[in-house]
């Protein structure tokens, strides 16, 4: 229900926080996994939060304990997953290096400054999302920019920081978090005020910088690991911040709604959180910049010249470059490079196309839509096929062994016998290649029998040749022997 | 805290810390406010709070430039406010807070980055407003030492200090203490205030009470209600029962131990029932009948301390001459912390303690064994090598802890010099320290 507005001259103003996971072993102040995979909590413990100065944009105490008075939160523990740390009950350990060097990359790969010294700063959060009261965060990198059709995007800081607790559920008062989220790595990077661009555009941004932050091939996926945050105004009006938009298709529309909302009422500056559908609602006042100081439990980190050199000269293929590529080299049309670029079997991809010679388009969308598909609707549990496995059934395809219409069955047999090959899966199947001298006569067959349409006969051939021919090889026999 | 050659440096640009400055190195600038440098890190690096209050380290070297662009704020060196009263409601007891040490109430300042202690009733109330609902209070801060550097000078201080306001008509007492030999002072105060006729609360936070996080806020709350409401008449530690911010446990003094570096509940009774619970609601619940009531007599100050007393632990591989040097030094006493029940090497010649507790005992030095297990009772006739020296005197402290047969032994040995009359002193229950039965619910491993 959006209508075309002229976003310049409304002259719309959006800027972008993405914050992206990071893909480590270890979170980032404690031994405990990032795996968030744990579902049943071991036990849950319930704590009070009290008011601090200046969160929420209010300095009166008073107003943050009228929040607070009757809030109680209550925070479920996982194993593997919780440790007293996240339970706020040990110290935090060392800052974990490794999470600290992918956060250098992206800013560098952001072109970014990094600071002599990194310091960790604590900002004070009342929402409970941080069991400690506060979210510790610290600036990697300063001062970056990236291109987009020319433009020069600024990129003001890159900042590491630990995730927040996962909310649950509330009701009356009584919060309930997910630890298992609390400490997992989490870079956060920010643009300038973007000015001059549209809705669609400012997606477009977002997705550019978020897969610059997957170049490293260190970050989380799936839902709810990489996460935006834009910030609205118009004609020099008040500014809103949208938080927690999951999914990048839906920024563009947002930002609609958003700027039809504030064209409507009177905005005010205030947080709003992202709904499913687009729309917004409101969360809690802007909070002020005034609710940061330092964490005093451990010390600062030196960053030497060399140690930025030296990451420099390693940096990996910004995602920018490879998504050209893909487009130009592999001729992937554009929507399926992206999701390729997306996809967690994108190393497997590389090494197939550049190995075998398959389609780069039919390896593509094996793993984006083929495999995709029966997980979400057939429940295949594709974990249990091992990587060799899967790259065996382009060996079968390049030797045109098989035809990819076979390609799903194949799959889900291996997925049943993981011990098997796709040689048994061919003999088990029946799935052997067809030559089109085989197909003609069997359509020969059919297309002689009384009232024989070119549809019907089309349909019953298929039926007959399924997976061990090409569909289009199929349409153009049928055609031929009708004749 | 900067190198000397920053120091220098801003000195003769007249730049202060907390004026904003322009760092300029290269092409790249920052402007921002030059912070007080941390202890740790890069001394050579300029620390800068950005406008949007994160703070970054820039290092200071050729290329770098800095230039003072206007005063922001300056360090403010206040500390220690007023003692003041707070009356919420003449109906409600009153209570007095006396600070030691560390923080209840403390302010962030954001721009400095820096936490302030502060000790003044008003702030205390501000953070923790449903006081008003329990007492009246006032608040002093009569020290600032920390847990580790406490010495039985300073527990003699603060108990004339509870003594003090006792006197003057409070209803209960509550001292701010840090945590760490929290346990040690509660032991000397439940010693030394005899004849007491309010409840005395201990209380100390795991966190830092900067964070809204802090369990500060419970364990003032509960300590206050428990001195001013309570029908307990004895020296308690107040904190945390749990992980969960929903009550404390009042533990007598001579029972409280610190079992965990970092939980909020790391004090724990042992040996003994906690004496109430305080709930988060305000409600008090007596978990354990065995207590002294409150009462009218006047409470009385035994600070006669012998403090040439020394905590022993022993373990395999001990060195048994370590007993000489302490008999050399002129020590009065030792509290042996003994393996299990109260073993100690006695088979192998070359470790063998047997020698040296005899020479001990025979220069009327006694000797005193307590458990390192912690949990638990010591028994002495059960190990027959040390049924030899039990017959000689050395004393067996049944349930006690260590470090409270450490305190018990200094009070001893400033009233007597005959050994039976100090054996029969040490084995008799003074401030609930020995108990009599000990109950199976009383081990609790979390």
């Amino acid at each position: 229900m959006t209508q075309k507005l002229d976003y310049k001259k409304l002259r719309l103003k959006g800027g972008l926080e993405i914050h992206q996971q990071l893909d480590t072993s270890r979170k980032l102040f404690c031994n405990c996994s990032t795996g968030m995979k744990e579902k049943t909590p071991i036990f849950t413990t319930q704590r009070k939060l009290h008011p601090v100065q200046s969160e929420l944009g209010l300095t009166d105490a008073a107003a943050q304990f009228e929040y607070l008075r009757d809030r109680v939160f209550h925070y479920q523990a996982f194993s593997n997953e919780t440790c007293l740390v996240e339970l706020d009950e040990e110290p935090i350990h060392p800052l974990n290096s490794e999470a600290l060097q992918i956060a250098l990359q992206i800013a560098l790969l952001l072109n970014c400054e990094i600071p002599n010294e990194i310091h960790i700063m604590r900002k004070n959060l009342i929402d409970g999302s941080a069991i400690s009261g506060f979210q510790r965060t610290a600036i990697v990198g300063l001062n970056g920019h990236i291109s987009y059709k020319g433009h020069r995007i600024l990129i003001t800081q890159v900042t590491l920081e630990e995730d927040a607790a996962a909310i649950v559920a509330e009701e009356n008062g009584r919060v309930t978090y997910r630890l298992n989220r609390l400490g997992v790595p989490l870079v956060e990077i920010d643009t300038g005020i973007l000015e001059g661009y549209s809705p669609q555009e400012l997606q477009e941004i977002a997705y550019h910088i978020g897969i610059m932050a997957r170049s490293t091939g260190k970050t989380k996926h799936g839902i709810g690991s990489i996460r935006q945050d834009v910030n609205i105004s118009i004609r020099n009006g008040p500014r809103t911040e949208v938080k927690g938009v999951q999914e990048l298709g839906l920024l563009s529309k947002i930002v609609e709604f958003e700027v039809q909302r504030q064209m409507k009422e009177k905005p005010k500056e205030e947080t709003r959180a992202a709904n499913l559908d687009g729309t917004t609602r409101f969360l809690r006042p802007l909070p002020g910049a005034n609710r940061m100081y330092p964490e005093t439990d451990i010390v600062p980190i030196i960053i030497t010249k060399e140690h930025v050199e030296n990451l420099k000269k390693n940096l990996p293929e910004p995602w920018t470059n490879k998504l050209e590529r893909f487009k130009t080299k592999l001729r992937l049309p554009d929507g399926l490079a992206r999701e390729i670029l997306g996809s967690e079997y994108l190393n497997l991809f590389e090494k197939i196309v550049s190995t075998k010679k398959v389609e780069p388009t039919v390896v593509a969308s094996t793993f984006t839509s083929i495999i995709k598909d029966l997980v979400r609707r057939e429940k295949v549990e594709i974990d249990r096929i091992s990587e060799h496995r899967l790259v065996e059934i382009f060996d079968y395809l390049q030797d045109k062994k098989i035809v990819k219409e076979s390609v799903p069955e194949i799959v889900k047999y291996l997925a049943t016998y993981p011990q098997n090959g796709v040689g048994d899966a061919l003999k088990e199947l029946d799935l052997n290649p067809l030559t089109i001298a085989d197909v003609r006569e069997i359509a020969k067959e059919i297309v002689s029998q009384p009232n024989m349409a070119f549809e019907k006969a089309y349909g019953i051939v298929m039926s007959k040749v399924r997976g061990k021919i090409d569909a289009q090889e199929v349409m153009k026999i049928v055609k031929s022997v009708m004749k | 805290l900067y190198s000397q050659e920053i120091e220098s440096l801003l000195k003769s640009k007249k730049i202060k810390i907390g004026d904003k400055v322009l760092v300029t190195k290269g092409k790249l600038e920052h402007a921002g406010i030059i912070m007080p440098r941390i202890e740790m890190g890069d001394i050579s690096s300029f620390v800068i709070k950005l406008s949007n209050g994160y703070n970054i380290g820039i290092k200071h070297d050729r290329d770098t430039n800095i230039r003072r662009l206007e005063t922001a704020w300056r360090l403010s060196q206040k500390k220690n406010p007023d003692v003041k009263k707070l009356v919420f409601d003449k109906a409600l007891p009153s209570i007095s807070i006396i600070g030691t040490g560390g923080t209840i109430a403390s302010k962030i300042d954001y721009r400095s980055g820096g936490v302030y202690a502060s000790f003044s009733a008003e702030d205390i109330a501000n953070q923790i407003p449903q006081l008003k609902t329990v007492a009246n209070i006032k608040a002093e801060q009569i020290m600032e030492i920390m847990s580790e550097d406490m010495s039985p000078e300073i527990w003699i201080e603060i108990a004339h200090k509870v003594a003090k306001e006792i006197e003057s008509g409070f209803d209960g007492i509550v001292i701010t203490h840090g945590t760490d030999t929290l346990h040690y002072t509660a032991a000397a105060l439940s010693f030394m205030l005899r004849d007491l006729p309010v409840p005395v609360a201990l209380v100390g936070a795991q966190r830092s009470s900067d964070r809204g996080s802090g369990d500060a806020v419970l364990n003032v709350f509960c300590a206050a209600n428990f001195a001013a409401n309570s029908s307990i008449a004895e020296v308690c530690t107040v904190m945390h029962a749990g992980m969960d911010d929903n009550f404390c446990y009042a533990i007598r003094g001579t029972k409280s131990r610190k079992l965990h570096t970092s939980r909020r509940d790391a004090f724990q009774p042992v040996n003994d029932t906690p004496l109430a619970r305080i709930d988060s609601e305000g409600g008090i619940e007596i978990l354990n009948t065995n207590y002294r009531l409150r009462g009218d007599k006047k409470v009385k100050v035994d600070d006669k301390l012998e403090t040439k007393v020394a905590l022993i632990k022993i373990y395999p591989g001990m060195d048994p001459s370590i007993i000489d040097y302490y008999i050399e030094k002129g020590y009065k006493g030792l509290v042996i912390e003994a393996t299990g029940l109260g073993h100690i090497p006695t088979l192998n010649e070359k470790y063998s303690l047997l020698p040296k507790f005899e020479k001990a005992m025979h220069l009327g030095i006694p000797v005193v064994i307590t458990s390192q297990c912690i949990h638990g009772r010591v028994h002495p006739t059960i190990y027959h090598n040390l049924r030899k020296l039990f017959t000689r005197g050395v004393i067996f402290a049944e349930d006690m802890l260590s470090e409270v047969a450490y305190i018990k032994l200094m009070f001893a040995l400033a009233k007597f010099k005959d050994m039976h009359q100090i054996k029969e002193f040490m084995l008799t229950n003074i401030a609930g320290e020995i108990t009599e039965r000990t109950l199976s619910k009383d081990f609790v491993v979390k």
